[in-house]
């Protein structure tokens, strides 16, 4: 240990400013947030411990006639959708631009990256202009084919689709970069001895590109399945005043709880409870696609 | 010359040229400001915001209410609800600012706004916990109990003079007194909902203006014929308004089905009753059954609402007095009529727009602080700041809480709404009850739930935020 120390100990000094940062910035914040959790927390008078010590959590699911309940189903339906989707659209597109020459890809690889270097809330704000009900862009395309308008953003039966719609169709930037980059570090042997065996190009696309991208995909599952679980600016932009309880979140209810009602003890309790499952469904997707491939 | 450096040196030149085309254009020199006697010149305020704030006038000293005898020295912090270098709220407060700063040279405003929404308030609340930044604020009457409750704010009762009661409506320093008897805020202005019309609709449609006496079914047949479609396909819709959890524009059209529909009623929840699910279906008829109204009806963002309204796609919408002054500004034709009566029973919702003072140990500062309050609530104020371009109703954009203040069109079509005026009950439950409230609210306008069976949902719970727990 100590050999190693006096061999390695130095070069902990460069990790040691983020170290610092991300214990100051988020460490401590989190761990303050866990102990407000049990406490209800006043800006002026400071925090008092709850009685019973879990009554913030019994709160966050039961005040305002239960949303917190809608919030985590509305979550869980747009984290399914669009998780699924951009992973899909993130492949299937990586692929489509894989054959082509170096240019060529890399101008599709920049293109596609657009979204991500975009601010969330003009993406939002776009889309609450296209689903406008009124002057919207697409009750003009309906109503171009004779279609009636559709209530997209008012209607709280689609609502929440209207939004989840919205994160599909937006390209998933990281997700066609990455397995763009994965599918460029495959070995092009494996092709050739699969094509010489007589593999078309869909049978090497599904026992080939697919399996040897697994540690991206479970990579990107995880990193949108978060994003998802955190959606808020969309939601925040294209639904301020919300439409009943349909498009309510669970970030939107801390939000709520914690800016407009400064509530910050039952927001802290929802945030730890959004926490929770977030760890759980990343432990699943963990053990569901860890990869053993190595080449 | 290289053919390919004679190419590039001719598109640097031809860029160039486009560069200089493109770039804005130097502004003329103004001339030099006359040069005021030092003791009284007053610079506009500092621009928090953004630094193109247009800078007021520099004022002399008139004294009465103005002249502070506090003895103060240094800044005063005064932070402004919707006020924005430019806009509406921020010509007639730089200009209240200038003229109290020339009738006190040692005293130093710095305004900052602070936008009408969620943020807006957290930041307020925020800055006013902490216990920095904020000596003087304007602010809506039902944000003021959760402050008071908080000993943020500071009692105005040892500085109210005999002049101050007589002069103040009643009923508003009534409404202030919160906590053992004192009251907590200078009334400043009050704000009753008032339905406006668009003329120029109403021309098109070749509609006749309505009594100003008018009834519930005299407004829906109106909507209806204000519904109609143009010849190159654009709708208009005869109605419209804002719905969200912070704002209660659209409540006074149910609320008038009976004077027991209120939403505490003897300390209890008010809206679990017959009379008001009637209400509140005879409301959403407007857009289910007569389709009337734009068909995001219930969720639409208010600048929508308002951007129809001026863009003639709707021909009336139900506002506060504040959008009033801006139509006058952009000389949009328009008309302000009350809402309209059920049954005989009139009523409008509003609030009081308040300044109160923050709660400090330094009493001199205090004392300076109440001074501007005083002021900026007074006649006075309206005397140095009338109407004019960069103010359309000078400093009052809604009806002064003071006799004394004469109130400039088109705010006096709001004065006789007064009489009747609902104000939201100051109570620190408010923001939650509208919170717990609103989503029911929409999906009975959208059709989703039944009025009586939504409200008694979210009765107990609703009790419950009443009584405290």
């Amino acid at each position: 240990m100590r050999r190693f120390v006096q061999k390695h100990g130095w070069s902990y000094t460069f990790i040691l400013p983020s170290l610092l940062t991300f214990t100051v910035f988020v460490l401590a914040p989190v761990v303050w947030a866990f102990i407000i959790s049990f406490q209800e927390y006043s800006l002026v008078r400071g925090g008092t411990w709850v009685t019973p010590i879990y009554k913030n959590y019994v709160t966050a699911f039961t005040q305002f006639g239960g949303v917190f309940v809608s919030a985590i189903r509305n979550t869980l339906i747009y984290t399914l959708f669009t998780v699924t989707a951009n992973i899909l659209i993130g492949l299937i597109l990586a692929s489509l631009i894989q054959p082509l020459s170096n240019w060529l890809r890399t101008f599709f690889r920049a293109a596609y990256y657009l979204p991500a270097v975009t601010s969330a809330l003009i993406i939002g704000l776009t889309w609450a202009y296209i689903f406008n009900a009124q002057w919207g862009f697409a009750n003009y395309l309906l109503r171009l084919v004779g279609l009636p308008p559709v209530r997209w953003l008012s209607d709280p039966d689609i609502a929440l689709g209207s939004v989840t719609l919205s994160a599909v169709l937006t390209v998933p930037a990281t997700a066609v970069v990455l397995f763009s980059a994965a599918m460029g570090s495959i070995p092009r042997e494996y092709y050739e001895a699969a094509e010489l065996d007589g593999a078309g190009p869909i049978q090497r696309w599904w026992h080939i590109t697919v399996p040897l991208i697994k540690s991206t995909t479970l990579y990107l599952v995880v990193i949108y399945t978060i994003a998802s679980f955190e959606v808020f600016e969309r939601i925040y932009v294209m639904v301020p005043s919300g439409v009943g309880n349909s498009t309510q979140t669970i970030v939107t209810q801390i939000y709520n709880n914690g800016f407009k009602d400064l509530n910050f003890g039952v927001a802290s309790a929802q945030a730890f409870v959004l926490f929770v499952m977030i760890a759980a469904v990343a432990a699943l997707q963990f053990r569901a696609l860890r990869s053993d491939v190595e080449y | 010359m290289d053919k390919r450096v004679s190419i590039l040196i001719r598109m640097a030149g031809a860029m160039s040229v486009l560069l200089s085309a493109c770039a804005a254009p130097v502004a003329p020199t103004a001339p030099a400001a006359p040069q005021a006697p030092a003791a009284t010149e007053a610079s506009a305020p500092a621009a928090t915001q953004a630094p193109a704030a247009p800078q007021a006038p520099a004022a002399t000293p008139k004294g009465g209410l103005r002249k502070s005898n506090s003895g103060y020295k240094g800044t005063l912090n005064l932070w402004v609800l919707g006020y924005t270098p430019g806009n509406q709220f921020a010509n007639p407060f730089d200009l209240a600012i200038a003229q109290f700063e020339a009738d006190n040279p040692d005293i130093n405003v710095e305004i900052t706004g602070y936008p009408p929404n969620d943020e807006g308030f957290t930041k307020l609340t925020t800055a006013l916990q902490s216990g920095q930044g904020i000596d003087v604020l304007r602010l809506p009457s039902d944000r003021l109990p959760a402050f008071v409750k908080d000993d943020l704010i500071a009692p105005i009762d040892d500085y109210l003079t005999d002049a101050d009661k007589a002069d103040i409506l009643p009923n508003t320093l009534e409404a202030v007194r919160l906590k053992d008897g004192k009251a907590y805020a200078w009334p400043l202005w009050v704000v009753p909902m008032g339905i406006y019309l668009n003329l120029d609709v109403f021309q098109e449609a070749g509609v006749e203006l309505p009594s100003k006496d008018w009834t519930w079914e005299e407004f829906v047949e109106t909507a209806k014929k204000l519904t109609f479609q143009r010849a190159n396909g654009e709708q208009v819709y005869g109605f419209s308004g804002f719905i969200d959890p912070g704002v209660i524009n659209t409540w006074g059209l149910w609320m008038n089905e009976d004077p027991s529909v209120r939403p505490i009623v003897d300390g209890k929840f008010g809206f679990d009753s017959d009379k008001a699910a009637a209400g509140l279906k005879r409301f959403a008829e407007l857009a289910l059954v007569h389709k009337v109204t734009p068909p995001d009806f219930g969720s639409q963002k208010d600048a929508d609402v308002k951007g129809g309204f001026k863009n003639k796609q709707y021909g009336m919408i139900v506002d506060a007095t504040g959008f009033s002054p801006q139509l006058k500004a952009d000389k949009i034709n328009f008309a302000i009529y009350p809402l309209p009566s059920v049954n005989g029973n009139r009523i409008t919702v509003g609030a009081i727009g308040l300044i109160a003072v923050a709660a400090t140990n330094d009493k001199v500062k205090e004392q300076a602080a109440m001074d501007l309050a005083r002021y900026l609530t007074s006649a006075e104020v309206q005397e140095d700041v009338p109407p004019s371009e960069t103010a359309a109703t000078g400093f009052y954009l809604a009806p002064a809480a003071r006799k004394s203040v004469k109130v400039a069109p088109p705010l006096d079509q709001f004065l006789p709404m007064l009489d009747y005026m609902w104000i939201t009950p100051l109570t620190p439950a408010w923001p939650k009850l509208t919170r717990l409230i609103h989503p029911e609210y929409q999906n009975i306008i959208f059709g989703k739930v039944d009025p009586a069976e939504a409200m008694t949902k979210i009765a107990p719970e609703a009790n419950s935020l009443i009584a405290g727990q």
